[in-house]
Formats: structure tokens, sequence, C-alpha cells
């Protein structure tokens, strides 16, 4: 089989994302994989090693560079990794999903990858988009937020979660699909990993982008969550005060 | 003339509470911004005098009650929503934040090259008709604007809910879905498993949560007592998901749900960023920890510091009192 792993990159949660005239101070922050692309990524590498002669390619589209995130893909199993480098800020999920598709398509050119992995959202920006728009511009199916899958003979059988329950959905390759947590669990690379990865390629290109985006962003502030806890001596207290000060119950 | 599009969900021929209150705030913002019309989507059989009483204002509502639309239908179901807007010439298109429409709404942004602006908490009413989120697990707040003629929206479920007003007519249309064969490779639902019990805790307006300070599955059983004498659901942190004591679906925080109920309750839970990420639209915060320093009391309104095995059943006890005397 051949698949496809798209990957970016986030900010760790862990680090403090600064804020200095109203936009975000990298400068502090951590990037890391996005959680979710691990998952997406772990499947892939999973049925690589059931299905023999498989090939795992990762895609990454960023302004900079995602070499880190890159190096620990392949470390993590894939076979190649494939960066394209935006001479523009991308700036909405369309033009991500563009270009991936672009490069999708000129990686493979002959024919679609059987499968093309994403995670379910980016723990930035949280669109939870670019999945199925990409699935749409390949003209192909696609599924968010998998939990379960069992592939045989192209067949695909998946499971998601919705609103109160889990659907169970059939569907052929080509496909995309979207990785939510409890798909798996991502291995620990080992030392010995990524030092092998090293030996493997990237391949490096620069792109431009096609159209201008659907939608811009135009203002950001940051949200001051921090309360003022008022302890209360004991169960009793608590329940007059949401009822009598909040009307709860 | 704007043309507002609502795709109604149904899921076992029930539409779904939250389309009814999309479709009741696409009302109130066409009456806002003048010179507006709506229209409506159901996609799968339904008995529609379910609807009576529940969609405030006038307009048409489109039917596809082919039985091949009961379960969801990727390739189908977006078809009929492009063909729609195309035909009416809609301006814009919306939805509710659910499962479906994540699906749905990227993929109809790419075919009708409309914006789309997901998980929107308000929507403006001009005509830039841009929209508000929150993004960094919700440390930031931003706005978003669109930029091309069409638009779709997902309106989260955080804005406060549309008044019903009564008086308008709404006329059915059915929809022609001849053309639909079930020959292709395009993904079928097979069936849908739904959950007893609870209500969804995304869904929620009360949600008792526990973490790690909970110790096991069984000591769950207090915050499911609680959360049925409140009328909520039980939420859970990431440990005790990993833990095994709860299913994932009840995870809280970033790689979880985000939710927003009127009062929340952090049962020995220490407060950690990627939990906080999914409760930073909740309402009153009730923090109950051993541990006077936790960081769950920075973000809480009300806390009771104390072991929750022992304020539990107080908590429990007091409340039902409480409940009794009303
Ligand atoms: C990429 C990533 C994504 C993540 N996503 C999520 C997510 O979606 N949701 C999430 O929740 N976490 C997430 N986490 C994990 C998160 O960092 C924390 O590890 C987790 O939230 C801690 O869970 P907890 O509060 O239950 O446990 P702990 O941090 O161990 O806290 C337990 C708390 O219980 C208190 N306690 C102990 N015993 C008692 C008692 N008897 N009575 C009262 N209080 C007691 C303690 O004082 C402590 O404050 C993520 C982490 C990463 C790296
Ligand atoms: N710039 C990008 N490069 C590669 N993959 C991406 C990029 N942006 C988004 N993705 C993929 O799409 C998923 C969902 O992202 P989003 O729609 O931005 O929430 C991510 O988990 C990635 O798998």
């Amino acid at each position: 089989m051949n698949i496809a792993v798209c990957v970016c990159q986030v900010p760790d949660t862990a680090s403090v994302i600064g804020y200095v005239d109203g936009s975000v101070d990298y400068s502090r922050v951590n990037k890391v994989m996005n959680p979710y692309d691990e998952y997406a990524l772990e499947e892939a590498v999973r049925l690589k090693e059931r299905f023999e002669g498989s090939v795992v390619t990762v895609f990454s589209v960023a302004h900079d560079s995602s070499k880190e995130v890159l190096r620990k893909a392949l470390a993590m199993g894939a076979d190649g990794a494939v960066s394209v480098s935006c001479t523009e800020k991308v700036s909405d999920p369309f033009q991500a999903a563009q270009i991936l598709c672009r490069a999708i398509t000129n990686f493979y050119s002959v024919a679609l990858p059987d499968l093309v992995f994403c995670g379910k959202q980016s723990t930035d920006f949280q669109s939870a988009q670019v999945p199925s728009m990409l699935a749409e511009m390949l003209g192909i199916a696609s599924v968010n937020g998998v939990t379960a899958l069992n592939v045989s003979d192209g067949f695909l059988q998946v499971e998601r979660e919705i609103e109160g329950g889990n659907e169970y959905i059939d569907l052929a390759c080509p496909a995309v699909l979207s990785a939510e947590k409890g798909l798996n669990v991502p291995r620990n690379t080992s030392i010995r990993a990524v030092m092998e990865a090293r030996k493997k390629s990237i391949d490096f290109s620069t792109s431009s982008l096609h159209n201008d985006p659907f939608v811009v962003m135009t203002a950001l502030k940051p949200l001051e969550r921090k309360k003022i806890c008022c302890i209360v001596p004991d169960e009793n207290e608590l329940i007059r005060l949401l009822s009598h000060e909040h009307n709860m119950f | 003339m704007n043309k507002f599009l609502v795709f109604l969900e149904q899921r076992e021929g029930i539409v779904k509470k939250s389309s009814l209150s999309t479709w009741n705030r696409v009302q109130e913002l066409a009456a806002l911004r003048g010179e507006s019309v709506v229209s409506g989507i159901l996609c799968g059989p339904l008995d529609i005098q379910q609807l009576d009483g529940t969609l405030s204002g006038d307009g048409v509502m489109y039917h596809a009650s082919d039985d091949g639309l009961r379960l969801y239908n990727q390739k189908y179901y977006t078809s009929l929503i492009a063909d729609i807007f195309k035909r009416e010439a809609c301006s814009a298109l919306f939805f509710a934040d659910t499962a479906m429409s994540r699906d749905l709404a990227p993929r109809l942004s790419v075919r009708l090259q409309a914006s789309l602006l997901s998980g929107c908490s308000f929507v403006e009413t001009d005509a830039a008709g841009g929209c508000v989120r929150s993004v960094y697990s919700g440390s930031f707040l931003a706005s978003f604007v669109p930029k091309q003629r069409e638009r779709i929206y997902i309106l989260s479920s955080r804005v406060p809910e549309a008044a019903y007003f009564s008086g308008g007519h709404l006329e059915f249309r059915s929809l022609d879905t001849q053309s639909f064969t079930a020959e292709d490779l395009f993904p079928v639902v097979r069936r849908i498993v739904m959950r007893e019990g609870s209500p969804d805790v995304a869904e929620a307006s009360i949600i008792v949560a526990g973490g790690r300070g909970m110790r096991s599955a069984e000591s769950f059983a207090r915050l499911e007592q609680l959360a049925a004498l409140l009328g909520g659901s039980v939420g859970a942190s990431r440990t005790a998901v990993d833990e095994g004591w709860r299913p994932h679906a009840e995870q809280i925080g970033q790689t979880g749900k985000t939710v927003a109920p009127v009062l929340y309750f952090a049962c020995g839970i220490s407060g950690a960023a990627q939990h906080l990420a999914g409760i930073g639209d909740a309402g009153i915060v009730v923090a109950i920890n051993s541990d006077r320093h936790a960081p769950i009391f920075d973000v809480a309104d009300y806390g009771i510091v104390g072991d929750v095995h022992l304020v539990l059943p107080k908590l429990i006890d007091s409340l039902k009192e409480f409940l009794k005397k009303k």
C-alpha cells in the first residue's frame, strides 16, 4: 500500500504562548508535532508493518521549516518525507489543503495513494477542515475522527464517534482518514530509530500560493481565565451559594 | 436580498435540537440583517410533525425523504446541499456544530468555493459577516472574516440559544433524489450505536468531571449519582480515561471534548493546561481537591479543599436534602 500522512507542527501546550502588539509571540514557544498527527502516523506505520511492500510518506506544508517534525516522523517509521515551504504565509485551511493536494498528486504522479492519513485537527487553530477539503480536492472519500480501523483487500471498516454514540462506516480505498485519540497508542522513538532516520531523505521544495485565502484572521486577543476562587467551608454553603447567587437549582 | 440556507440534521428520524436552535438563530440574524430569507434542508425520512412549534419565522423547507438517506451519506448529502445552494443562489449556509457538519462543511467549502467559518461563537450581522472563535486551546479569541461572496458557518453550541417565536409560515417542498444509487465506493454508514443513559458531555449544561483523585472506576459511581441528581453528565480528565476508568467519549480537554456547561465540577482534577483547554467556555467552575495549591483553583469560582471521597457523599446528601425542601 502507498500511504501518505499529513503532519503539521503546533506550539507545545506546555509552553507559554505570549502576546505582543496584537499577535502571538512565538519566541518562547516550542514547536511539536500536532498530537493528532502522531495517531495518524502510528496507524500508517502499523499498516506498513502488516502489509509487506507498503511505503509511508509524510507531507508537511509550512512557511518556515518543519524539519524537526519530519525527522521525528521518520524516526517513528515513515520511509520518506516531503516538505513544502511556502513563499508567503499560509493563512487558511483552504490554502494548506491546496498545497498538500498538489504535493501529493505530484509525488504519486500516476495514481493516488491508497490511504491519506491526517490528524483530526490541529491544536493551534483547531479548524478541523484540512482533511475533508483535501479529500474533496483529490476527489475521494473521507472519514473524520476515526477511533478504530480495519483494512482488508482495499476495503476499510472504520468507527468514529458522533454525538452520543458511534458510527460504523464501510468504504473503499483511496480515502482520507483523520485520526482521533484512541485509534492507537503512538510508539516512543528509540535512539536507534532516531539515528536511522538521519539516513532517510527529506525532499524539500518551495511553492507559491495559488489563491488568496478564503478566510482571514483580523484580530487576536488573549483570553484572561484567572478567577478569584472563593474557598467554601462545607457542602451546604456551596449549595446555598450556587442556588442563591447563581440560580443553579 | 440575502438567501440563507440552514442544514437540519436528523439522526434516527429525530431532528437535532442544535439544528432547530441554529434555524432560530439564523431567523434572528435574517431579521437583524433585513432583506433576508431563510430556507432549510432536511435529509432522510422523518415525521415532519415533530417540527410543529419548534421553528420560527417564514421559510421554505426542502425535504429529501428518500429512505437511502436515513443514515448519513457523505456523497449524497454533499451534492443535495450543494445543488440547493446553487439553484437558489444562496449567499450563506449554516450548520450546528456536530460530527456530521464538520464532515460536510469543508467539502462544501471547496465545491462551492465558499469561505468556511467554523466554531463561530458569534456572527456579525453586517455584510462583512465575520465571526469570533477561540484558538490556541482557548487561550486566545480570534476574529475571522470571509473573503468569498458565498459563506458557510458552523455555529458553536456556545452561542446563546435563540428564542422560538411563533407566527411564521413554513412551506415544505420535497426533493427528488432518483439519481441516487448505491453502486459506488463512497462511504456508507453500516450502523450507528447510541450510548445509553446520560446526554453527551459536549451538550450537557451541567458536568461533573473526575480525575486521578477519584482513584478508581468504582468511585465514579458517586459522580454519576451527583450528575443524575443535577440532570447533568459525567466528564473525565485524560488520566481517568487512560486509566480505563471512563470512556474516551467523556474526555474533556485538548485531545478530548470542548465543553460549555453552565456549571462544571472538577473533582480530583489538577487543572493541567491541556484539561483547561476544554473548559474555557464553562460558566461557574467548582473545584474539589485536597491540594489547596492545585492550579484548578486559579480558574475556579468556588472551591472545597478536601478529599473527594469524603466531600462527595456529603455533597450528595446535602443536595438531596436541599432539593427535597424546594
Ligand atoms: C498532547 C497532550 C494532550 C493532552 N490532552 C488532555 C486532555 O484532552 N484532557 C486532559 O484532561 N488532559 C490532557 N492531557 C494531560 C494533562 O497534561 C494532565 O496530565 C491531565 O489532565 C492530568 O489529569 P488529572 O488532573 O486527573 O491528574 P493529576 O494531574 O494527577 O491530578 C490529580 C489531582 O487530584 C488531586 N487529588 C488526589 N487525591 C485526591 C483526593 N483524594 N481528593 C481530592 N483531590 C485529590 C491532586 O491534588 C491533584 O490535583 C494532555 C497532555 C498532552 C501532553
Ligand atoms: N500545513 C499542513 N501541512 C501538513 N498537514 C497539515 C497542515 N495543516 C493541516 N494539516 C493536516 O490536517 C489536519 C487537521 O488540521 P486543521 O484542519 O488545520 O485542524 C492536521 O492534523 C494535519 O494532519
